[in-house]
């Protein structure tokens, strides 16, 4: 891929009017790597298929979109410091909200459960965290959370089970939890130094525990353990358990990951005994966590697959056996794991809007 | 933020960004001498773990070096992609010499370290560089302008960039191009830069600003733009960064001026290009973005002056700093508290002391009060700007209904403005499909469901089973579909009545021709032998002695011939003698066919014999008592049977139509984790409801736990594959599982359905309830507030107002099925309602029985309904809380003499009439109140349930709805409270008894529910919805709800889901079997059909009478017996003429139709009765009327 030294030779003037640097080049091909690594491309585009298109009209890079929990509003969030809300039922798009408040670009946007409202947490690089509600039918602010030192980075509602509580991760190293107590008033509990440098994503572990919907016998209060998953720039990712004083406790390190974990994504409970985490990192690698028994607290990895960029996002399917890795290079694949325990990727989710440049397509036909 | 420090006063380079873990090398600095004025020099590596929160840097090796540095580079050269420790660390030392180290040996501990060494240099190396394209390409620069190209596969001869510049000077910095791999760049102190083309072999151009104050201490370019690099002066008197283009080269395109004294170190960021480090003379660590000038950020730093910095190549929010205080330190520019961190140097000054427990007595030290002085100063601010690195351009997420919402921000390839406008922020939202099979499998099932066609597909799902089970259970399912189900699955068992007959004639043929010629003249004798003294007592007609005799005597066929003339009774006791005595083979068999004992086979019989136990069940047993047994062996089988027999059991399961013991026993067999294998299951499950509802004319909406949760397992795959209207479609209709409540919830507003009401999300549920394409409402119709929100908003409290509308709503029966979605896809089915045991347990209701004097049933719970009328009655009618109701509540004044004030007073038996009365008075707009005899316990408790029950539908309404609006209350109808009531239809065919309400338990009827109804009071369980949703902490949820309860109260109503579960018709667990048998009840003489309405009974026979002369479906034909049958209920109803007028007058428009033979008028006007009118008054023969209307429109007789 990379040329010899001394075949090599651009006039430094072309050099100096090329907009394109060679390192452009060699990332392209990296692209054609990615196209090869996946399966059938026969499969691409039928199993997923654009049915909207939302242009959002942000004035800058997005960092978060996100669907309420009936998949009718879309909420967006942008380096241009607001967050919006769009209904975009029936293939259509609406805008609901603009909100602004922020001072700094907004990384992540998260609904709470419908039972509580219509409510949205959005964060920031201003190191506050806001909760916008929407109150006959105006979205206002709501409450802001400004307890951390830097850049909050991630922020996820707990299950509706437990109430409303969000977990924030920031830059500084720590999480916060903010737990509604009624009146307007928030209830702050801060784990400092959850990771050194910064804590990039939280992600709840599902109310139901694992197995009870099989051995649980019915009308027994089910004994909800709180728990949730962090990953940061140390590299681990970690597991917290609410103790029964309601003081958070480190309950697991998870070391794979030889950069920084940029996502975490616990899987959806589907009544199986199994809990899975899923997390990506820096280093281009994506893992997918098991424990079979959350009790014995032994986790093991898999790796799903080592990209050549860096994977920002992972996000389960509601029903817990597709990922969606959203990667570096702009690109989303879908994975599922085979009958044999092996993890596959079915699709390149390819949106045909000239995120794939002409260059990457005829190294695909050179390619073939 | 500082992360970490080493105490040495050294040069120092990261390991490159491939190497994981991180590491630091350092070399012992020449520029001077540390505290300890040494001259000892070493090399050493560190590891920066931050998963250690402490400020040291774990030392993992030292080599003890001859030389001191003046420069250390780590290349990534040789680097393996595993990224083992390797590369090369290459330092330039005092003497002109460059020497290569082995860092994998280093910290190894090898001895021999050194790679190679060259000393071509004249003087101290203080320049030096790796090549990011050809990693083993090295630049060095020393005084006398040397500047040399090394090659570490040839480390002998350098190379020169071209010739010397003249006059010669010090290398100071020298830099490869990031872009362009053969472009060098070296500055000196005196000022100039020079840009050298390795292909040309000559430099290409000078920068220098004539100015010659700019004493260069740094170099940089441009991580991105090949033609852009920076140069720092160390200069007091120019302590600048000048920023060049070379396509300008003759003006530095920017200057940064920040420092205030000489800048001694420079460092751009490779991960951000609008970063760059910069320490100098005035102390201060800056970040600038080197495009605009800005100061991003200045470090926390002592008053040291730093000589180097680095931003570490892997992490690149990480930097560290040499300072001539001899300390390395190293930084986040992410800021953050240092509080942590302190409590950690805290922690581990204690944990010297012991590890936190110096005396051993396992108390750890008291933690340690940090002075809070210096918070202010522990809280580092982040950069200004946020770091590219952090700004996440591309994701994924899903979403409901296998939506994925992706957005990308398309990357630039430079940073030139006209590009970016280019930029488009747009977010897709694509469908998802994974399941193609699966989808296309449940649509045909669908199909199947829709178009009735069960017995093709039944067909289809036997030609194309893999495995004999599975044919055989598609066959058992397709049988139900057929005439005379009973002998097909006989036949599926192997049993053929024909072939049976067969063998038998042929065996009596060969019998007859051994039988004896009787005839001839015989004596009597009457001797003393046996012979004489059982003649003795047949002649003086003691048959009983006669048979004693004979049995006595062994000749058992003597005896039973005997025991028959001497007749039943005689019989049986003769009958029950022989059994005992004979001890035969198949003797069990007789046993239990002559006693109609078939419980004792099926609770006995070998399991190895289930088939032949199933096929006698099939022969023998009544109607009532079939599915019964069938279900006991089936039960027997799971239990007790090996793992073959286990899943036989399914079979069992399908004769008895028992589905939710189906689904139970088919979850055991099979991995029901993979969509298709769900599929599988489904199919089954879907096709025997459907034939359940057929052959039982039982209403089967009602679902059991499992059932339910693999219904909703099924549809949460449906909808997961965007298949939302058919997930909607097989979700059940009306069960009040939550989980199933929620999921429909979700499904409808998935659906995109307009949302009315959409600013209050208080009561997000109320809307897809609401009837849809319904006339307003008429006098004597409503809807009871729904329970489902009870189970949404766990956390609401029972309102104090609920009693207070326990009695208004006896009218306010749901006609229609709740499902206002697409759920009605299922044909003809009737309304699917029901009541709902569970909420009969009011807790205010069971809490306020002590006020009620006198009161001693132990069923009351089940009736809270009086309690309104106590003096106690907190809020009169049309105040308070009741005021919501009041619209709804035709019958309002309760004035009826059903109602004595006291009722409650008096004893257990007076209280069946006033029940019974209750129940009158519930049918809502019934002009006379005589009781219900033809419906006894169950409409009344029925009804009472409704009110009773909720407990949680009026306190979830009660404060989902501020009192006194009348807005949203329609959402509040139909409560699934009423769901039960159609499965009383089948019980009831000829069941009359007014059976003793006040023996409930015994009531055959009332079974299940008012042992459940009893328990409900004392024992109070959470109920199972409740479980799901624990009492969230969360006060808040007033504030988001406007929920105005007091929040101290636990509120739920005592646990009701199991025994719920229990009753539920599919799925009677524990009592079915006495259910049924104790069905058979005495009829009792029937009251004549008034005159005027016996004009509807002979229309509807008639027409029944037409239907079944001209249809030809055996299917059909059932369907209209079992119709004739049914409409009993309503010829009942109308004996007792308990019927409102409305009802009896559409009858009677239906009944005129009909003799116009205009079905179709008939059909419209059934669907305003139906609409229209109470629910349970007349569930038990519409929707049988509607399938006969149907019918005949179809027959068009």
């Amino acid at each position: 891929m990379r040329e010899p030294v001394l075949t090599w030779c651009v006039p430094l003037e072309l050099l100096c009017s090329h907009p394109l640097p060679v390192s452009a080049f060699l990332k392209t091909q990296v692209k054609l790597y990615t196209y090869r690594a996946c399966a059938g491309k026969d499969e691409m585009g039928k199993m997923v298929s654009v049915i909207n298109t939302v242009d959002t009209s942000h004035e800058d890079m997005i960092h978060d979109a996100q669907m309420d929990y009936y998949g009718t509003r879309l909420a967006t969030c942008s380096s241009d410091r607001s967050v919006k809300i769009f209904d975009v039922r029936n293939g259509g798009q609406i805008l609901i909200a603009d909100l602004r408040g922020h001072e700094g670009p907004v990384w992540q946007v998260a609904w709470a459960h419908p039972m509580y409202g219509n409510i949205l947490a959005s964060c920031s690089y201003d190191r506050k965290v806001i909760i916008w509600r929407e109150e006959n039918g105006t979205w206002e602010k709501s409450h802001e959370h400004a307890g951390h030192d830097s850049s909050v980075n991630s922020v996820c509602w707990a299950p509706q089970d437990y109430g409303l509580i969000l977990a924030c991760g920031s830059s500084d190293g720590a999480i916060s939890l903010l737990t509604y107590t009624g009146e307007g008033q928030w209830e702050v509990k801060k784990i400092n130094n959850a990771h050194t440098i910064g804590c990039n994503a939280v992600s709840w572990a599902p109310a139901v525990v694992p197995g009870s919907l099989i051995d649980q016998p019915s009308g027994q209060k089910p004994n909800y353990i709180k728990r949730f998953a962090s990953g940061g720039c140390d590299n681990l990712i970690k597991l917290w358990k609410e103790e029964e004083d309601g003081q958070w406790k480190e309950e697991q390190k998870l070391e794979a990951h030889s950069d920084w974990v940029r996502d975490v994504a616990w899987a959806p409970s589907i009544g199986l005994p199994t809990s899975t985490i899923a997390s990506c990192s820096q280093d281009g690698r994506v893992f997918i966590w098991t424990c079979d028994d959350v009790s014995s607290n032994t986790w093991s990895p898999k790796l799903l697959h080592k990209f050549n960029d860096v994977v920002w996002h992972v996000s389960w399917s509601i029903t817990a056996n597709i990922l969606a890795v959203s990667g570096g290079d702009n690109k989303v694949t879908l994975w599922k794991e085979s009958v044999d325990g092996q993890w596959v990727c079915i699709s390149d989710v390819n949106k045909g809007q000239g995120s794939v440049s002409a260059s990457v397509t005829e190294g695909q036909q050179n390619e073939q | 933020m500082k992360l970490k420090e080493v105490d040495r006063t050294a040069m120092q380079a990261w390991s490159p960004a491939q190497n994981h873990p991180i590491y630091l090398a350092t070399g012992t600095s020449a520029q001077q001498l540390d505290a300890t004025f040494s001259t000892n020099a070493s090399l050493e590596i560190f590891e920066l773990d931050l998963s250690d929160p402490s400020l040291d840097m774990k030392s993992c090796a030292t080599f003890s070096s001859s030389h001191r540095y003046h420069k250390l580079i780590w290349g990534p050269y040789k680097m393996d992609s595993k990224g083992d420790v390797s590369g090369v660390l290459i330092a330039g030392g005092e003497n002109g010499n460059i020497i290569l180290y082995d860092p994998s040996k280093i910290i190894a501990g090898d001895k021999e370290v050194v790679i190679a060494q060259n000393d071509k240099h004249t003087g101290p190396v203080r320049a030096l560089d790796v090549n990011i394209f050809q990693t083993n390409l090295v630049a060095s620069g020393a005084n006398e302008s040397e500047i040399y190209i090394w090659d570490l596969n040839n480390f002998a001869t350098p190379m020169t960039p071209g010739a010397k510049t003249q006059p010669p000077e010090d290398i100071s910095c020298i830099a490869w191009n990031r872009q362009v791999q053969h472009i060098l760049a070296s500055a000196s102190p005196s000022g100039r830069a020079t840009v050298w083309d390795l292909r040309k072999n000559e430099p290409i151009i000078k920068v220098s600003d004539h100015s010659n104050r700019m004493h260069c201490s740094g170099l940089a370019w441009h991580p991105d733009v090949a033609t852009q690099m920076v140069l720092a002066s160390e200069d007091d008197r120019l302590p600048v960064i000048q920023m060049w283009d070379l396509r300008f080269a003759s003006s530095p395109l920017r200057v940064l001026e920040n420092h205030a004294r000489g800048i001694l170190a420079i460092a751009w960021s490779m991960a951000d290009p609008e970063l760059l480090l910069s320490c100098g003379k005035d102390a201060k660590i800056l970040c600038s973005n080197p495009n605009t000038g800005e100061v991003l950020y200045e470090l926390p730093t002592n008053t040291q002056w730093c000589f180097d910095i680095q931003w570490c190549p892997r992490n690149p929010a990480v930097l560290s700093a040499a300072s001539f205080d001899g300390r390395i330190s190293v930084y986040s520019i992410m800021g953050g508290s240092t509080d942590g961190l302190r409590q950690k140097q805290v922690d581990k000054l204690s944990s010297s002391f012991g590890n936190l427990d110096p005396f051993g007595t396992g108390q750890p030290l008291p933690p340690l009060q940090i002075p809070q002085q210096t918070a202010q100063h522990s809280i580092v601010l982040p950069l200004k700007k946020p770091p590219k690195w952090i700004r996440r351009p591309v994701g994924a997420s899903f979403s409901f209904g296998g939506k994925l919402v992706t957005f990308e921000n398309v990357r630039m390839p430079s940073h030139q403005g006209a590009e970016q406008q280019q930029q488009q922020h747009h977010v897709f939202i694509s469908q998802v499909v994974t399941e193609k099979e699966f989808l296309s499998r449940s649509d045909q099932l669908q199909q199947a469901v829709q178009s009735q066609g069960f017995i093709s597909y039944c067909q289809k799902k036997i030609d194309a089973s893999q495995t004999e089970f599975e044919k055989n259970v598609w066959s058992f399912l397709k049988v139900n579909f057929e005439d005379d189900s009973r002998g097909k699955y006989l036949e599926l068992l192997g049993y053929r009545k024909e072939d049976l007959g067969k063998k038998h004639i042929k065996e009596e043929k060969e019998e007859s021709e051994f039988l004896p010629s009787s005839g001839g003249t015989f004596n009597i004798s009457v001797s003393g032998d046996i012979d004489g003294l059982i003649t003795q007592a047949l002649l003086t007609g003691n048959f009983e002695s006669a048979v004693d005799l004979c049995l006595h005597d062994n000749r058992m066929a003597d005896a039973i011939i005997l025991a028959i003339a001497g007749g039943q009774e005689l019989l049986a006791r003769t009958q029950k003698k022989y059994f005992a005595k004979s001890q035969s083979k198949i003797t069990r068999l007789i046993t239990a066919v002559v006693m109609k004992n078939w419980k004792e086979i099926v609770e006995s019989c070998d399991l190895k014999n289930w088939r032949e136990a199933l096929a006698a069940v099939l022969t023998y047993a009544k109607p009532d008592e079939f599915s019964a047994l069938c279900d006991l062996l089936g039960t027997r089988l799971e239990n007790e049977g090996d793992s073959l027999l286990q899943t036989q059991a399914c079979l069992c399961y399908i004769c008895a139509g028992n589905v939710e013991k189906l689904v139970a026993c088919w979850t055991k067999a099979q991995d029901g984790s993979h969509p298709l294998s769900l599929q599988d299951l489904i199919e089954k499950v879907v096709i025997l409801r459907k034939a359940v509802q057929l052959t039982q004319a039982m209403d089967t909406s009602t679902v059991g736990v499992l059932l339910a949760a693999k219904m909703s397992q099924y549809a949460n795959l449906l909808a997961a594959q965007g298949s939302i209207a058919a997930a909607l479609a097989f979700l059940p209709d009306n069960t009040n599982q939550p989980n199933i409540m929620q999921l429909r919830d979700r499904l409808c507003r998935a659906q995109g359905e307009p949302v009315a009401g959409h600013e209050s999300p208080k009561i997000p549920y109320e809307e897809q309830q609401l009837p849809k394409g319904r006339p307003g409402p008429v006098a004597g119709h409503h809807q009871m507030p729904r329970v489902q929100t009870q189970q949404y908003y766990p956390h609401v409290r029972i309102a104090p107002t609920v009693t207070t509308w326990s009695n208004k709503t006896p009218t306010a029966l749901p006609s229609h099925p709740p499902a206002a979605c697409a759920s009605d896809t299922q044909g003809e089915n009737p309304p699917p309602p029901g009541f709902i045991m569970h909420g009969n347990v009011n807790p205010n209701a069971a809490g306020q029985l002590p006020t009620s004097p006198g009161h001693m049933h132990t069923q009351v719970p089940p009736y809270p309904q009086p309690q309104p009328y106590q003096p106690a009655q907190p809020y009169p009618f049309g105040t308070g809380g009741s005021a919501m109701y009041r619209p709804q509540q035709p019958v309002a004044p309760p004035t009826s003499n059903a109602y004595p004030n006291t009722p409650y007073i008096s004893s257990a038996s007076s209280y069946t009439g006033q029940s019974q009365l209750y129940a009158a008075q519930h049918q809502a707009s019934s002009p006379t109140s005589s009781p219900a005899t033809s419906f006894p316990p169950p409409p009344s408790s029925g009804a009472s349930f409704q009110h009773g029950g909720p407990g949680a539908p009026p306190s979830s309404s009660a404060y989902a709805l501020p009192p006194g609006t009348t807005g949203p209350q329609n959402g509040w109808n139909d409560p699934p409270a009423l769901n039960r009531v159609p499965k009383k239809k089948k019980m009831p065919e000829n069941f009359m008894p007014p059976v003793p309400i006040t023996s409930p338990i015994m009531n055959p009827l009332g079974d299940p529910q008012s042992q459940m109804l009893q328990q409900q009071p004392s024992a109070p369980v959470p109920l199972s919805s409740q479980s799901s949703f624990p009492q969230p902490h969360l006060p808040g949820g007033q504030h988001f709800h406007g929920i105005q309860q007091p929040l101290g109260q636990t509120g739920m109503p005592p646990s009701f889901s199991k025994p719920n579960i229990e009753g539920a018709p599919g799925a009677p667990i524990g009592n079915t079997f006495q259910h049924v048998q104790s069905l058979p009840t005495k009829k009792i003489t029937k009251k004549p059909i008034p005159d005027e309405h016996l004009i509807l009974k002979t229309t509807f026979e008639d027409l029944i009478q037409r239907c079944l002369s001209s249809a030809t479906d055996p299917q059909t034909k059932r369907k209209l017996d079992d119709a004739s049958k049914r409409l009993e209920f309503l010829y009942d109803k109308l004996r007792e003429q308990t019927l409102s007028p409305t009802i009896t007058s559409g009858l009677h428009n239906i009944a005129r139709s009909i003799e116009t033979r205009n079905y179709s008028e008939g059909l419209t006007m059934h669907t305003h009765i139906v609409s229209t009118s109470n629910f349970s008054e007349t569930s038990a023969f519409m929707p049988v009327l509607k399938v006969v209307l149907t019918q005949a429109n179809k027959l068009g007789v």
